[in-house]
């Protein structure tokens, strides 16, 4: 997990939240002048000489002092140097989208000439595939045998009466679902050419669950609006799946999701007014607004859990649900996105957050007080109880206008509760993972409502939560849950072990093998 | 029936082909209104779109080139250029074996082009009138062309001979568009002022003999069409609309309107005569059931006006 102690990183990537969600263009207009990550890149160059100038002063008893000096140039890491993981960490393709602009990390900006080679050597390739026939003066004198040949007056036959393989073919398909998405074919980016294109995976969240396996991939001219984008993904769907009825285009949302498609309840969904090129995701789920308002608009759960189960509806999926009692189905989020913004920075100060004493005493149940780590590398307090049968996630909401951080409210079963662990011990800070299983949690859930017993799925898919505190704190909450975890010794546990140890045993073999040969 | 978009069109010969100003043309699966593919035609509009006598290929017309696209495979690029015109290219046609094509312009002249491959004589021909063409079309016999434009002036050039007839059906208003019937017993042509004119071409000798007048539009006509079967004639115009007319009484059949419709720019018939293609500047094109006077399909993906469409029919 990173931590925002590199300055160049977070200048960078606020002054491009900045500049990328500034409708006006201000923005870019005032910080035009003030490109830090450049300015640090000069600086980080300069530092690096300076460090290589000191190590080649410096005997060495390498023989080959270019290829050293070559090697080493890579492994300085100056203060000023982005995270060394920054570009491979690819498991969060929100965190890319928003924060990282896509010219940072270091692509090199290809020079004019170099382009424009390329356009010309493309232009070349087309060319030879062409044949190219000039206009020939007219012959000067064709001969009448010529002009018989070429020119022939031919008797004109009536036309005979003929049935048209059209009509037939209109007969047998009278007429298709996707006429009525028809206005946003022409959104269509695989139709076009010379014009700036952008692809999406559409989950398909209102469809059955069996359905809903396979994204729509869709590719839209990037001019196209989001509800273009709807309506273009209802007429591509439409066409694909003439079988399934989608209902009226007004009647869909679209929210960020996962590469697994699970769609991310807590965000608005994308302003319906604004451009395709505006966002940076890809994965995006189609759903249906009236029920995210049912979910948004369900008001904070008491910590009774009874309740908490019931009022949501759309939990099962994930034992997640939403402490938002705040509307948001596509208005402008640019404001937000600011206010967002801000949290981040504010959040950093605030980390050090130390977890708060033990509400209640009781040995089985604790209370404690921890920092829920994003994926966007921001994290809220939460209140994390665990008990003998489960592990309840509240947060504590500390920034009510921040929007991505509007925190989520989870309810894990300890049968659904494969792992916990340790990650990571820092000066002040450590952080630790619990890993649950949401299939597993279904079951729970079934059981919990309806009381009647239920039978494990076997491919169960794993999902994680971090968390952040003191040392010992974290010693305390890794070391009771896994006692708890060690009691329970639930089918979910137990098959997450079986899969670990599986999965080192093949990396061990591998390794043997490797080091056999 | 599949909705598939394999790019199967040319090999069922059933052909919708559309063009127009957003520099690309758009084959279209007829019966569905699915785009199978889009070609580039760049740097112009499309003028014209004619599909060559194999309905292989498919021929448009532009600024300077005429481009010919391959419609049975899935390039994007045209595999035919042909250049040397200076100016914009605004008819291209075929001879009834695909022998050679003829063009008209607004560099004031008609061209023969030879598409037969090595041959010892090339029958490349030019026929030079005092102003920018419009129109021009084959009469069914191959032997003669008629070449209209900004003049009015109709030329009839007869390609045996050289020899050529002119006919001004109405002083200061410009030809848009000429056609001849099937059977090569009619021909009609529309001007700027949405005034339509028919001939006779029956008669022995065979020239022209007038045979009717129609207001056929309030505005610009551009451009006129007969049926396969000869009992219809198409007039589309700058009005919104197309009309249809009975070439037995030349009553209005059908007056083919829609909300949304602009310019209508082209139309073709199916082979049966009871579907009418059109395509318009409100980026759509339409079929139209002329039987029952209904929209049957709309064709959308262009993000420009249609000013040209070819439609291939098959017989079953």
């Amino acid at each position: 997990m990173a931590t925002y102690d590199n300055k160049a990183w977070l200048l960078k990537n606020i002054r491009d939240a900045f500049i990328a969600t500034d409708d006006t263009g201000l923005c870019e207009i005032v910080m035009a002048g003030e490109d830090f990550s450049k300015i640090f890149q000069t600086k980080a160059i300069e530092e690096k000489k300076r460090i290589k100038n000191k190590t080649i002063n410096k005997p060495s008893t390498s023989k080959d002092r270019d290829s050293f000096v070559e090697d080493d140039e890579k492994e300085i890491a100056t203060q000023f140097d982005p995270y060394p993981d920054m570009e491979d960490s690819d498991e969060d393709p929100m965190y890319g989208s928003w924060f990282r602009h896509e010219e940072f990390g270091g692509h090199r900006q290809r020079s004019n000439t170099a382009q424009w080679l390329d356009k010309k050597e493309l232009a070349l390739k087309k060319a030879a595939k062409i044949k190219v026939i000039k206009w020939e003066g007219p012959c000067p004198q064709l001969t009448d045998e010529q002009i018989v040949e070429a020119f022939q007056k031919v008797e004109v036959k009536r036309p005979q009466k003929q049935r048209s393989l059209l009509t037939e073919q209109l007969e047998k398909c009278p007429d298709f679902p996707h006429r009525q998405y028809l206005e946003y074919a022409k959104f269509d980016g695989t139709a076009q050419l010379g014009l700036p294109t952008k692809v999406f995976k559409i989950f398909m969240t209102t469809l059955p669950e069996k359905l809903q396996n396979y994204p729509v991939i869709v590719s839209v001219i990037a001019s196209a609006k989001i509800k273009d984008l709807i309506g273009f993904t209802c007429y591509k769907y439409s066409i694909e799946h003439p079988e399934i009825t989608l209902g009226s285009v007004h009647d869909y949302g679209l929210c960020i999701a996962e590469d697994d498609g699970e769609v991310d309840w807590a965000f608005p969904c994308l302003d319906n007014n604004e451009p395709c090129s505006k966002f940076g995701f890809t994965c995006l789920g189609l759903i249906d607004v009236k029920q995210k308002e049912k979910i948004v608009t369900t008001p904070i759960p008491d910590l009774d859990m009874g309740h908490s189960v019931f009022c949501f509806p759309k939990a099962p999926d994930s034992g997640q649900s939403h402490v938002n009692s705040k509307q948001h189905t596509g208005g402008s989020d640019t404001s937000e996105i600011m206010k967002a913004m801000h949290s981040v920075t504010e959040g950093n100060k605030g980390f050090g957050f130390q977890s708060g004493p033990p509400i209640t005493d009781a040995p089985q149940d604790k209370l404690y007080r921890v920092q829920l780590l994003h994926k966007m590398r921001t994290s809220t307090p939460v209140q994390l109880c665990i008990t003998l049968d489960q592990i309840e996630v509240v947060p504590l909401v500390t920034q009510k206008h921040a929007f991505w951080s509007r925190p989520k409210y989870f309810l894990h079963s300890m049968n659904s509760v494969a792992w916990c662990q340790m990650l990571e011990a820092k000066s002040n800070k450590t952080s630790f993972r619990i890993v649950y299983s949401p299939s597993h949690d279904t079951a729970f859930n079934e059981s919990f409502t309806s009381g009647t017993s239920s039978t494990f799925q076997s491919t169960a898919i794993y999902k994680k939560h971090d968390f952040e505190c003191d040392h010992d704190t974290a010693r305390k909450i890794v070391d009771k849950v896994n006692t708890i975890l060690d009691l329970r010794n639930s089918p979910c546990r137990r098959e997450y072990k079986n899969a670990k140890e599986k999965k080192l045993q093949t990396r061990r073999s591998f390794h043997t093998k490797q080091l056999k040969s | 029936m599949t909705m598939s978009g394999d790019g199967q069109a040319g090999a069922s010969q059933v052909a919708l082909v559309t063009g127009g100003y957003d520099h690309t043309i758009k084959l279209w699966q007829a019966h569905s209104g699915v785009c199978l593919r889009t070609m580039q035609h760049p740097d112009s509009q499309v003028n014209d779109l004619e599909i060559n006598p194999s309905g292989q290929m498919v021929a448009a017309c532009g600024y300077q080139h005429i481009r010919m696209y391959d419609l049975a495979s899935a390039n994007p690029d045209p595999i035919i250029n042909f250049e040397g015109v200076t100016k914009n290219v605004s008819r291209v046609g075929f001879q009834e074996n695909g022998q050679w094509m003829y063009t008209g312009g607004e560099d004031c002249t008609a061209r023969i082009w030879d598409l037969r491959a090595g041959r010892q004589f090339q029958c490349q021909r030019i026929f030079q009138v005092p102003a920018p063409v419009n129109a021009v079309v084959l009469h069914p016999d191959q032997s003669q062309i008629m070449v209209g434009g900004q003049s009015g002036i109709i030329h009839i050039w007869d390609l045996k001979t050289d020899h050529n007839e002119q006919l001004i059906p109405e002083a200061e208003a410009s030809i848009q568009d000429i056609a001849i019937d099937p059977e090569g017993k009619l021909m009609a042509c529309v001007n700027n002022k949405g005034n339509c004119y028919v001939w006779s071409l029956g008669g022995s000798p065979p020239r022209p003999v007038p045979r009717k007048h129609l207001h056929a539009h309030n505005k610009y006509a551009l451009r006129c069409n007969f049926s396969l079967d000869s009992t219809m004639l198409v007039t589309t115009s700058g009005d919104c609309s197309a009309k249809v007319w009975s070439t037995k009484d030349w009553s209005l059949i059908r007056e083919l309107r829609h909300d949304s419709q602009r310019w209508v720019w082209d139309a073709a018939f199916t082979i049966d005569s009871r579907y009418l293609f059109t395509g318009s500047s409100d980026s759509y094109a339409r079929l139209w059931d002329l039987e029952k006077g209904t929209l049957e399909r709309e064709y959308c993906g262009h993000q420009k006006p249609i000013t040209a469409l070819a439609f291939r029919d098959q017989a079953v």
